[in-house]
C-alpha cells in the first residue's frame, strides 16, 4: 500500500528538506515554521513516554504471563507502578487536576525510595571501578602504560590532597633552603602544580583526542541524517507491511 | 585463522580472586568513612573553570534572568546537587533571578527541593514567581529550547505549580531566550553538547556555563576551549571549588577529604596491580 | 544461565548466610530504632513519616549493596520495585507537566467554543499525530504511527544538519586553528601557549586520521595514525581518572546520606 510504506518516506524527506531550509533563509516566516514545529513535536514526544512505558510494562507482563524465572520479581514492577500512580491520582484527596501536593504519598515516595534507590544503584560502580583498577589496569605495553599515567596524573591532580602533599614536599625541602628557593623560584612549583598537570591533560592532549572523535561523529551523524532523508535508512519505520 | 590460547584457571585461583574482590570491595567504603569519622576537612583551591562561571554570575546585574536547566536525577545528584546549590545561593545573594527547569522529569522531585531548601534557607524573603521560578519540565528535548527560542511562557505557559507564567515579575523582562542573561546547564548526560549549545546558545547568542558529571567533564573541553561554553564545573571537585568561591564551604567541600583517600586507595591499587604484573614477568622470563 | 561454580552456595554456607542476614537486620533495627528515635515518636506524623522513611532508605540502600557480596532475592526485589515506583513517577510528571497543559486543558477544558477553536488550530495536528504514534503498539496496525516517526525524525535530521556543521565543525574546526602568537603575552605564556595549540592541532589530525579507513595506514600514515593512537590513549586515561571520581562521589553521597541522616551523626 502506498499510503503505508510510500508516504511516510516522501514526508520524511519534505519535512527534512523544511527543516534544512528554515536555517538558510532568515526571514520572519521561517521563523514561525521552526516555533511552530517545536510546539508541535512538544506534544508528540509527550506521547511517545507513553509507548516506552508500555513496551517496559508490556516486557515483565510477558515474563508474568509465561512464568518466566523471576517472575515473582517483575510484579513488584506492577506494584511500584500501581501504587505511585494511584498516588498521584489521588494527589491527597485533590484528584489528578490541581498540581501535585508538596508533602504527598507521591513525593514521600519519590524522597524515599526512588532517590535511595537510584543513588545507589550508580554508587554501586564505585566499587566495580576499583576492582577493575587492580585487576585490569597494567602496564602491558606502552599504549597502556600512556593510559595509567593519563589516569593517575588526572586521579592525583584532581584532589585536594595533591595540594597538601606538594605542601608538606615544600616543608620538607625548606629544611634546605637553596633547595626550597629553586624549587619555588626556579622551577615555580606551587601547590597547585598537579591540578595544573591535570588539567594540561585534559586541556591538550585529551581536548584534542575528544575533537577528533567530535568531529568524526559530527560527519557520521550528517550521512546518517541524509540517509534518512533520502529513504535509505527506514529502521524508524517498524515491521509489517 | 589464528589459534585462540584458552587458559583455564583453577578453583584455588578463582576463589583466590573472588576474596581479593570481596577484600577491595570492603575496604573501599571505609576508606571513604574513615575522613567523616575523624572530621578531617580538606578544601582546595578553585580551578580557573570553575571561577569563569562564578565571575560571569558575579558580573551581572541585580535582576538579571539566570536559566537553571538541571538536568539530573537522583542518580548523580551527589555531584549535582551541591553545584546547584552554590550556584542558587550566589544568585539569590546577588538579587539575581533564577529559572529552573529540567530535560529530565526524574529528577523533578529533587529539583524542586533544591530550589524550595534553598530559598528558604538562605533568602527566605524571595518569593516564587517574583524572585525565581520553577518552570518543571516539558517533553521534547531540542523542541523545547526552539519553542523557547520564540517563547519562554509559550512553551511553559504554566510553571511546576501550575501558575500561569505570562506576567510573573521575575520574568517581565524576559520574552525568549534571546533575553537571558546567563544559563547554567547542570546536567548528567547529552543536553550541555547535544540540546543547549547548539540549538541554544549557538542559535539564540546567550552565554553557558557547564556543571556536569565528572565522566562528562573531559568531552566539554572542546567547546570551553571554542568558546561555545564559558567554564566548567566538573563533578564533585568542580562543586567544591564553587562552594569555597561562593563562601559557604558544604557538602561538597566536606567530601573532598574522603574523595581524595578514595582516589589515593585506587592508585595504591594500580601500583600494587603493576608490581604484582612486573613480578609476574620476571619469574616468567626466568623459567 | 547456570551459576558460576563460586556463586552456588553450599547448604553450610547457605545456614550461615541466613544467621548473617539476621543478625545484619537485628542490627539496622536496633540502630534505626536507636538513632531515628526522636523522629518515630515525634508524634506529628510529618515527623514519623520523614523518620520512617529514611529507615526504608537507608534499607533500600544497604540492600541493594549487598549484591556486591552476591546477587540474591532482595536485591532483585527492589530492583525492579524501583523500576516500577521510577515508571509511576515518570507517568504523573508526563501528567502533570505534558498532558495535562498541553492538550487536557486546552482542548478538553476549554473555557469557551473561541478558546477551543484556536487550541485546535495550534495543537489539533500534533495531538492527532501524537494518538497516531500510539498505534506502534499494535503489531497489525501500527502504519499510522510512521507518519508521526516520519515528521518527528525527518524535521530533526533536515534541521540537524546545518546545525551540526555549525556547532560541531566550523565551530571547533575554527577554534583548533589559533594564532600561534598573541600580543602582550610574556615569552613563558607564549612559549606555553604555542606547545598546547600544537598538540592540540597534531592531536585532532591524527586523531581523526587514525579513524579514517578508506586509506591503508603505511608509511607516514602509520606515523600519523601512531601519534592518534597515543592522544586516543591519553585521552582515555584521563577520561577514566575522571570516571574514577565521579563514582567515588557517588558513594561519598550515599556514605554522606548513612552517617548523617540515618545514623544522625551531627555534621561538622
Amino acid at each position: 500500500m502506498w499510503y503505508k510504506r510510500y508516504l511516510p518516506l516522501v514526508l520524511v524527506f519534505l519535512i527534512g528538506l523544511l527543516g534544512f531550509l528554515t536555517q538558510y533563509i532568515p526571514h520572519w516566516g521561517s521563523e514561525e515554521v521552526v516555533s511552530y514545529m517545536a510546539r508541535s513535536l512538544l506534544i508528540i514526544v509527550a506521547f511517545a513516554m507513553f509507548i516506552g512505558a508500555y513496551s517496559l510494562l508490556h516486557m515483565h507482563l510477558t515474563r508474568i504471563r509465561r512464568q518466566q524465572a523471576g517472575w515473582a520479581y517483575s510484579l513488584l514492577v506492577f506494584v511500584g507502578a500501581t501504587v505511585m500512580i494511584a498516588a498521584g491520582l489521588y494527589n491527597e484527596g485533590t484528584g489528578p487536576m490541581p498540581p501535585l501536593a508538596p508533602r504527598g504519598i507521591n513525593t514521600w515516595l519519590y524522597d524515599h525510595v526512588q532517590v535511595p534507590c537510584s543513588a545507589t544503584m550508580f554508587s554501586i560502580l564505585a566499587f566495580f571501578i576499583a576492582s577493575a583498577a587492580y585487576r585490569t589496569f597494567r602496564a602491558k605495553n606502552l599504549n597502556a602504560l600512556l593510559l595509567l599515567i593519563a589516569a593517575v596524573i588526572v586521579m592525583f591532580g584532581q584532589v585536594t590532597i595533591s595540594e597538601r602533599f606538594v605542601n608538606w614536599g615544600l616543608y620538607v625541602a625548606n629544611l634546605f633552603p637553596p633547595l626550597h628557593d629553586f624549587i619555588v623560584d626556579g622551577l615555580g612549583v606551587t601547590d597547585t602544580i598537579f591540578r595544573k598537570l591535570a588539567h594540561f591533560v585534559m586541556a591538550a592532549p585529551n581536548m584534542a583526542a575528544k575533537r577528533g572523535i567530535m568531529l568524526g561523529i559530527a560527519l557520521g551523524a550528517i550521512s546518517q541524517s541524509l540517509r534518512i532523508l533520502f529513504g535509505i535508512e527506514r529502521s524508524y519505520m517498524g515491521g509489517g507491511d | 585463522m589464528p589459534e585462540t590460547a584458552i587458559t583455564t584457571v583453577s578453583d584455588a585461583e578463582l576463589r583466590w580472586q573472588l576474596m581479593i574482590r570481596r577484600i577491595i570491595h570492603l575496604l573501599l567504603p571505609i576508606v571513604v568513612m574513615v575522613p567523616f569519622l575523624c572530621e578531617i576537612d580538606m578544601p582546595g583551591k578553585p580551578s580557573p573553570l570553575v571561577k569563569q562561571i562564578y565571575y560571569d554570575l558575579e558580573a551581572l546585574e541585580p535582576g538579571s534572568v539566570v536559566l537553571f536547566s538541571l538536568d539530573f536525577d537522583p542518580g548523580s545528584q551527589a555531584e549535582l546537587a551541591p553545584m546547584t546549590v552554590a550556584a542558587l545561593r550566589q544568585c539569590f545573594k546577588n538579587d539575581l533571578h533564577p529559572i529552573v527547569m529540567t530535560h529530565w522529569f526524574s529528577g523533578l522531585g529533587l529539583h524542586k527541593r533544591l530550589l524550595e531548601e534553598t530559598a528558604e534557607e538562605f533568602a527566605p524573603d524571595k518569593k516564587s514567581g517574583r524572585d525565581y521560578v520553577l518552570l518543571g519540565f516539558r517533553p521534547g528535548g531540542q523542541s523545547v529550547i526552539l519553542s523557547m527560542g520564540d517563547s519562554i511562557t509559550g512553551a511553559f505557559d504554566k510553571d511546576y505549580y501550575g501558575k500561569i507564567t505570562e506576567g510573573m515579575d521575575a520574568l517581565k523582562d524576559v520574552d525568549s531566550l534571546r533575553d537571558i542573561d546567563y544559563a547554567l546547564v547542570l546536567s548528567a548526560g547529552g543536553t550541555i553538547d547535544g540540546m543547549w549549545i547548539p540549538y541554544g546558545s549557538d542559535r539564540y547568542g546567550f552565554p553557558i556555563g557547564a556543571g556536569c558529571t565528572a565522566v562528562m567533564a573531559p568531552d566539554l573541553y572542546p567547546f570551553e576551549q571554542s568558546k561555545q561554553i564559558t567554564g566548567i564545573i566538573g563533578g564533585l571537585r568542580g562543586a567544591a571549588d564553587y562552594e569555597v568561591l561562593v563562601g559557604a564551604p558544604d557538602d561538597a567541600t566536606s567530601a573532598m577529604a574522603a574523595q581524595s583517600f578514595a582516589h589515593l586507595y585506587i592508585i595504591g591499587l594500580v601500583i600494587v596491580a603493576n608490581i604484582e604484573e612486573f613480578v609476574r614477568k620476571r619469574s616468567k622470563k626466568r623459567e | 544461565m547456570p551459576e558460576a561454580p563460586l556463586e552456588r552456595a553450599s547448604s553450610t554456607r547457605q545456614i550461615v548466610e541466613i544467621v548473617a542476614a539476621v543478625v545484619l537486620l537485628t542490627i539496622f533495627l536496633g540502630a534505626s530504632a536507636w538513632r531515628q528515635s526522636d523522629g518515630l515518636s515525634s508524634g506529628t506524623l510529618a515527623g514519623t513519616a520523614e523518620a520512617l522513611g529514611i529507615i526504608i532508605a537507608a534499607g533500600l540502600t544497604l540492600i541493594m549493596y549487598s549484591f556486591l557480596y552476591r546477587d540474591n532475592p532482595f536485591f532483585k526485589a527492589v530492583e525492579n520495585l524501583y523500576v516500577g515506583v521510577g515508571l509511576g513517577y515518570g507517568a504523573v510528571m508526563t501528567w502533570h507537566q505534558a498532558l495535562k497543559p498541553e492538550v487536557v486543558e486546552p482542548i478538553i477544558l476549554a473555557p469557551s467554543f473561541g478558546a477551543l477553536g484556536s487550541a485546535l488550530i495550534v495543537r489539533g495536528v500534533p495531538i492527532l499525530l501524537g494518538f497516531m504514534l500510539l498505534t506502534r503498539i499494535s503489531r497489525k496496525y501500527s502504519w499510522p504511527s510512521r507518519y508521526s516517526y516520519a515528521i518527528m525524525i525527518g524535521w530533526y535530521a533536515g534541521m540537524g544538519i546545518p546545525i551540526t556543521i555549525h556547532t560541531f565543525i566550523l565551530e571547533q574546526v575554527n577554534a583548533a586553528i589559533n594564532p600561534l602568537f598573541a600580543p602582550g603575552a610574556s615569552p613563558l605564556a607564549t612559549f606555553l601557549s604555542i606547545n598546547t595549540q600544537i598538540i592540540v592541532l597534531v592531536g585532532t589530525v591524527s586523531v581523526l586520521y587514525y579513524f579514517f579507513f578508506s586509506l591503508e595506514h603505511k608509511g607516514a600514515g602509520k606515523v600519523v595514525s601512531r601519534v592518534g593512537i597515543i592522544f586516543l590513549m591519553v585521552s582515555f586515561g584521563a577520561s577514566y581518572g575522571y570516571t574514577v571520581m565521579a563514582r567515588i562521589s557517588l558513594l561519598i553521597g550515599r556514605v554522606d546520606f548513612l552517617l548523617y541522616d540515618w545514623l544522625q551523626r551531627p555534621r561538622p
